[in-house]
């Protein structure tokens, strides 16, 4: 079988060059002082040190944290009163109503977020309706409300499909037995159906954590110009400031976090679906 | 019974219509009779005519499909053949490769597009098309691979031998035994492919460059102003991904029910599908290409030794008849690269990136002077800059115009509304009206540290170009105090848009920029305050790197000339550089007459030109960083 073995050295380069260095230049970067001169390497701690002693940047981290929890809690409260509906619904509903909560997840998030400025903008469609009520207009865009809004529409889908098919997996009989025990439907609920669909709510909260963590485009286009989350700090570090050693070691701190989260779900998970179930994976 | 029903029902129909609610919206906008992204007024088509006729628009659909069909192609069939070669390795081998798989899956994306960015610049490789397709490939595969592995685990490990001890060779075992076999991963594989490397943005936003878009980056770019042709876009690639789906969903459905009735469809017919859907992707490609390239290159590169013209300007700066009338002229063609900060364009060019013609602002110019990082104007071929205004002439970040031709020039004010905002109160409190809690929440402020910090050090009486420690953390505290009193938005350009809708009093913003909404707003004025205020000029220099130092001066003598400049100045607003078009438009009958915006105060004592100087930059960049992490 020596033939076949072969097939993957093309791609173990290729992936040492395009996956493996990248990241050993984050850490290089991050460790190092101004200046990518292999030759006059300096290392230092300075960029680790800046950004953990001063209150501004642990502000964007917390923000961060703060915005990306609120939305993973509200993706499970209304996502899994949703995937439980779909669940219930004949086969054929089934795989429409699949189809039509992936749908959105094909088309492009930066175009399904900037939909959102229209309908909420100052003087946008939800103040002009409560104009005409005679209502006061609020501020809308550029609040935290509508950077947990944008996280929602674009991430839900992910918690709802994960919590959906844990669901269809479930053992029918089980609930029967259950029934027949005398179990009323509370009950069934709490003791069956619940814990059988935690895997899917596991795997649906990293999903959802994940990219809601580390965004920049959502928190720009919807919290405006002013509003700075961990991604926004590191974008403008690269874009703008020009700082990459600075915005490296950011960019560290960032996936350290988010390796150590995943690895507290995988704990509880156990089961390793997560991975591919990351955009689109449930396409059959 | 029925109740439950009812409430699986509503709770179905309220998810739907949230995720389809804004996506209809767009839709029925981008149908708009106006600008307008809240009031519909008629129906239209003209946003889909601009698009098609928008050439940034059409490269950007081209760029995006070819690089989704390349790396589609790429790395399913090499996703797929390591997937095999994985699954008869070593487990350790393979666990390894699978591990490391994972990686651009589970890392953020920002850190992936970060660490690809920064392996681009350490091999010096020219960011452009090729670094955004090998990207692409590169996050593509994994996926690939992990949708192929588990039909493979399910597969008999044996069915490859069996093949071979009959006699087929390893190639013939691979194509005819097992690919078939994983045919339903393969395809899910592509197709997941297909459509992260066509949505992709944070990826290409950090790779891409030269003038190279994806339909997701000029999105992006084009966001911070109201353009409905993005609804037009947006609802193009709706209909695209919709028809495609649909596509994918039901031809399997079909073929099912087709099997059940006794009539199944033959593999033929697939393949006429399959072949029609390539004609037809090609062929879309094939009319974008026509599009993109069409002058007939031959003279101009005799002449000037290229056909192509790389300039970076700043966003909406140009009439883009400007850039087709020069193409035309020249028979050459321009790559039109835009940036919304000094700042963004110099770490740009910092990260290997090469134009011909530049338009930053002063200060940046005397910093790019100081690194010796321009070349000389080739002053024999721009006569047109004996047109230059006086009041922009030969300034002092480059008195005798060696390498800088200005644009446009102005100063940054503040435009308020007649109807919301006392005069009396700007003219007694000059820019320490953004402390004046009265108008808290109804201002805008810029997201620009050295126009920040210009308003502050201006507010406390400093001269805006102070190296001073203890004036700039003053002027810190000042921002940090505005911030926390005054409620503000920081904005970019979003500014314009907003201020013309009306959306808050009072804005701090460039005197171009303020002329467009006073022409657009009546109840908007300008205010220059009496403390001073910048004088900014912005002006074409040719980079020591330019790959057409020729082509560039032309360039530059073709813009300053009258009918270039007025064409410019109507569209955008901004100050002409250019004598006698800045006399006529401002004079009684011109577009700007009587616009208290459009000329700039030339000799106000107090009125200043930045300066440049890194130790300051450094401060202060620092401190609007956490000015705006404050907020």
């Amino acid at each position: 079988m020596k033939t076949f073995k072969r097939l993957t050295i093309p791609y173990i380069v290729w992936m040492v060059a395009m996956i493996v260095i990248p990241m050993l230049l984050i850490v290089l970067y991050a460790f190092t002082k101004q200046g990518n001169d292999v030759v006059s390497l300096q290392f230092t701690f300075d960029n680790f040190k800046k950004f953990f002693t001063d209150p501004d940047f642990l502000k964007t981290l917390w923000l961060s944290l703060r915005i990306s929890l609120i939305t993973t809690v509200l993706c499970v409260c209304i996502g899994y009163p949703v995937a439980y509906a779909i669940a219930q619904a004949s086969p054929k509903k089934r795989n429409l109503l699949i189809l039509l909560v992936t749908l959105p997840m094909w088309i492009n998030m930066l175009v399904r977020t900037y939909a959102w400025i229209g309908i909420l903008a100052d003087n946008g469609l939800i103040n002009h309706i409560l104009a005409f009520f005679g209502l006061e207009p609020t501020k809308l865009l550029y609040t935290d409300f509508a950077v947990v809004l944008g996280m929602v529409y674009n991430f839900i889908p992910f918690m709802i499909l994960q919590i959906e098919s844990s669901l269809a997996k479930m053992d029918k009989s089980l609930l029967e037995a259950a029934n027949d025990l005398g179990a009323n439907r509370f009950q069934r609920f709490k003791n069956i159906t619940f814990p059988l669909s935690l895997p899917g709510v596991v795997s649906g909260i990293t999903l959802v954590f994940l990219p809601s963590v580390s965004s920049f485009v959502i928190p720009k286009l919807m919290g405006g110009g002013g509003y700075m989350m961990i991604g926004n700090v590191i974008e403008n570090q690269f874009i703008s400031v020009g700082e990459w050693n600075f915005g490296s070691a950011i960019s560290m701190i960032m996936a350290v976090i988010i390796m150590i989260s995943m690895y507290i779900t995988r704990r509880l998970d156990k089961g390793d679906d997560t991975v591919r179930a990351r955009k689109g994976g449930n396409v059959q | 019974m029925n109740n439950k029903k009812f409430s699986r029902r509503l709770i179905l129909g309220l998810i739907l219509v949230f995720f389809y609610f804004p996506i209809l919206y767009m839709l029925v906008f981008s149908f708009n009779g106006s600008r307008s992204l809240t009031s519909f007024d008629g129906f239209s088509l003209q946003w889909y005519e601009k698009m098609f006729s928008d050439r940034n628009m059409m490269e950007a659909i081209y760029y995006t499909l070819i690089t989704a069909v390349i790396a589609t192609f790429i790395s399913t069939i090499v996703g797929t053949i390591t997937a095999i070669g994985l699954s008869k390795s070593k487990r350790i081998v393979r666990e390894v490769v699978q591990q490391i798989n994972d990686l651009p899956i589970m890392n953020p994306e920002i850190v992936t597009a970060v660490g690809l960015m920064l392996f681009y610049v350490s091999m010096h490789m020219e960011k452009g098309f090729l670094t955004m397709l090998l990207a692409h490939i590169a996050f593509c595969t994994p996926y690939v691979i992990l949708s192929v592995m588990p039909k493979l685990r399910s597969l008999d490990p044996n069915l490859a031998e069996a093949a071979m001890d009959l006699g087929a060779t390893p190639a013939k075992a691979m194509w005819k035994v097992i690919v078939p076999q994983i045919m339903p991963g393969i395809v899910s594989g592509a197709l997941i492919a297909f459509t992260m490397s066509f949505d992709d943005f944070i990826i290409s936003y950090f790779v891409t460059g030269n003038g190279v878009k994806n339909i997701s980056t000029l999105v992006w770019t084009m966001s911070k102003r109201i353009n409905p042709s993005i609804n037009s876009l947006s609802t193009l690639i709706v209909i695209m991904i919709t028809i495609t789906l649909l596509f994918v969903n039901l031809v399997p459905m079909v073929k099912e029910k087709r099997q059940k009735q006794g009539r199944p469809i033959s593999n033929k017919v697939f393949g006429i599908i399959a072949v029609c859907f390539t004609l037809v992707i090609g062929s879309v490609l094939v009319a974008l290409k026509g599009g993109v390239g069409s002058s007939s290159p031959e003279d101009a590169i005799a002449k000037y030794g290229s056909d192509t013209l790389k300039v970076y300007n700043w966003g909406e700066y140009l009439d883009p008849e400007v850039n087709a009338a020069f193409e035309k002229k020249f028979g050459v063609k321009i790559v039109y690269d835009t940036f919304d900060s000094n700042e963004l364009m110099y770490t740009k060019l910092q990260s290997g990136e090469s134009y011909d013609v530049l338009v930053p602002s002063d200060y940046m110019i005397e910093r790019l002077i100081q690194e010796k990082q321009l070349q000389p104007l080739d002053k024999s071929m721009i006569p047109n800059l004996s047109n230059l205004a006086k009041g922009v002439k030969g300034l002092q970040y480059d008195p005798d115009n060696t390498y800088s031709a200005p644009y446009f020039w102005g100063t940054v004010g503040i435009v308020y509304n007649k109807q919301k905002v006392h005069k009396t109160d700007l003219e007694k409190e000059g820019f320490n009206i953004f402390h004046n809690t009265k108008y808290k929440g109804h201002i805008y402020m810029y997201d620009s540290e050295r126009d920040s910090f210009m308003m502050a050090l201006k507010a406390l009486g400093y001269s805006m170009n102070t190296s001073d420690k203890k004036e700039l953390k003053d002027a810190y505290d000042w921002l940090v105090k505005a911030v926390d009193i005054m409620d503000p938005e920081i904005v970019t350009d979003e500014v314009i848009d907003a201020m013309i809708n009306g959306n808050k009093d009072m804005a701090l913003v460039y005197s171009g920029d303020a002329a467009y909404i006073l022409s657009e707003n009546e109840d908007m004025d300008y205010y220059m305050p009496k403390e001073g205020t910048n004088l900014w000029s912005d002006a074409m220099v040719i980079p020591k790197n330019a790959k057409n130092p020729k082509l560039a001066n032309e360039y530059i003598n073709f813009l300053l000339d009258y009918e270039a400049s007025m064409k410019n100045t109507l569209f955008v607003g901004y100050a002409s550089s250019n004598e006698e078009v800045l006399d006529e438009a401002s004079s009684e009958g011109g577009e700007f007459d009587g616009n208290h915006a459009y000329l700039p105060r030339v000799g106000y004592a107090k009125d200043e030109i930045f300066e440049y100087n890194a130790d300051v930059k450094k401060i202060i960049s620092d401190y609007w960083t956490k000015v705006k992490i404050a907020k």
